[in-house]
């Protein structure tokens, strides 16, 4: 894994040095010496400035040497350290033209060996832009990295927030149905659209069934014994609610009712198959939690809850 | 059993005929509630309940056909809606139990066989 993943930052970090120009990388605020000045002054600047090299310019800051800590050590070796920098410095310099890809500053430096190479204004002049060392290409690297990832992780930051806000849309999302009263045509297609909707979520075939069942039977409960009402069914991460509200008149004693094949429906409705008496105890057969109130004044309310597990998955 | 195996077998007349699916089950009965309750999916539904409700019960139940027995009538409606929900709809002047008796022995004896 940790083979796999530096593999993977060096892709994009040799897919930057071609992406990256020298001027983005080098250091503009460049120190720099006259010809004139000694080993001795650029000792003690090199040393205070905590630098190893430094280029040398002309009155127009035109870039014609280079001197290094190497130069510094071998005139004190060899006794000029007093003297002027102008007749020892290294004139066969090379340069780069700041609008240059760090892919070319590096070949520079893999060829040349130098600590760093003076950046011009473009090809055509030796005028000083900058100067660039290695350290100043990783430390671009690591910042456009770093800039990189951190868009990448806002980016996936956000993507969560959308998904989840999406999810929670949809699963929040309530629906409700009018159920007519003795509608037996149109009976059943509340159940239908529900069992459809849920389809599209993507819910679990047993549990859809489950779901389906107790939208039917409260559909047909409406539809037979009351004077019309509605199903609102609620799905959320964890479970799934259906509630049947009717307009009344009521259920007279509920402990009854729940009774399997109690029934008062007509013989008109049982001729067409329905009123067996089988209605509220099919719910409370598919429901994980029934509760059921009902008022001979506002008519009922059926609540049941299925439970989901791992929605969407 | 494929459903045009018993469809032939038992002389049915094919009123919508939508999917040759594999019949694994059987259930007879006329109560909605009943049906819901108890029947099996993949199953043939032998009933005299040839209205609009019905299809929807099947479809709760993902039964893939419904046999109307004793030449009960069945409406332009239900024909439209059984084709709308891709549910086969047959059609016999025989009653429920001399049907069921039949489909029953053709499912049992292909089990037996297998």
């Amino acid at each position: 894994m940790t083979i796999l993943h530096s593999k993977e930052k060096l892709t994009l970090a040799s897919e930057l040095i071609y992406e990256i120009k020298v001027k983005d990388a080098m250091t503009r605020d460049v120190i720099y010496f006259s010809q004139d000045s000694t080993f001795r002054e650029i000792q003690s600047s090199l040393k205070k400035h905590r630098i190893s090299g430094a280029p040398i310019l002309d009155e127009k800051k035109n870039i014609i040497g280079m001197v290094s800590i190497d130069n510094v050590i071998t005139a004190l070796d060899e006794g000029y350290v007093n003297e002027k920098v102008k007749d020892y410095m290294s004139r066969d310099i090379i340069t780069i033209p700041q609008n240059y890809s760090l892919v070319s500053a590096i070949k520079k430096f893999e060829k040349y060996k130098f600590g760093r190479l003076p950046v011009t204004k473009n090809t055509r002049t030796d005028k000083i832009a900058g100067i660039l060392t290695m350290g100043d290409i990783l430390n671009c690297l690591l910042v456009s990295i770093q800039t990189i990832a951190e868009k990448v992780e806002k980016k996936e930051d956000q993507n969560t927030l959308l998904s989840d806000k999406m999810i929670g849309q949809d699963k929040k999302k309530r629906l409700q149905f009018e159920v007519k009263k003795a509608d037996f045509d149109n009976a059943g297609q509340v159940a239908s659209m529900i069992r459809n909707y849920l389809q599209k979520l993507n819910i679990e075939k047993q549990i859809l069934r489950r779901v389906a069942i107790v939208c039917y039977e409260a559909e047909m409960n409406i539809s037979i014994h009351s004077l019309g009402g509605h199903i609102t069914v609620e799905v959320e991460e964890t479970k799934i609610e259906i509630i049947a509200t009717d307009y009344g008149p009521g259920i007279p004693d509920i402990e009854e009712a729940m009774r399997p094949g109690y029934t008062t429906a007509s013989e008109q409705i049982r001729a067409l198959g329905f009123g067996a008496g089988m209605g509220l105890p099919n719910i409370k057969r598919c429901a994980d939690y029934l509760e059921l109130e009902s008022s001979m004044e506002t008519g009922t309310i059926l609540k049941a809850i299925i439970h989901v597990e791992g929605l969407g998955g | 059993m494929k459903l045009s195996k018993i469809i032939e077998k038992c002389s049915l007349e094919k009123v919508v005929f939508c999917l040759d699916g594999e019949i694994k089950n059987g259930y007879t009965g006329d109560l909605m509630s009943d049906v819901i309750a108890n029947a099996n999916s993949n199953s043939i539904w032998i009933t005299i309940q040839a209205h609009k409700n019905s299809i929807a019960v099947a479809l709760i139940k993902d039964i893939s056909a419904i046999l109307f027995t004793n030449n009960v009538p069945i409406s332009p409606e239900v024909i439209k809606k059984a084709k709308e929900e891709n549910i086969s709809i047959l059609k016999t002047p025989e009653n429920s139990f001399n049907v069921s008796g039949k489909i029953y022995s053709l499912l049992e004896g292909k089990t037996e066989q297998s």
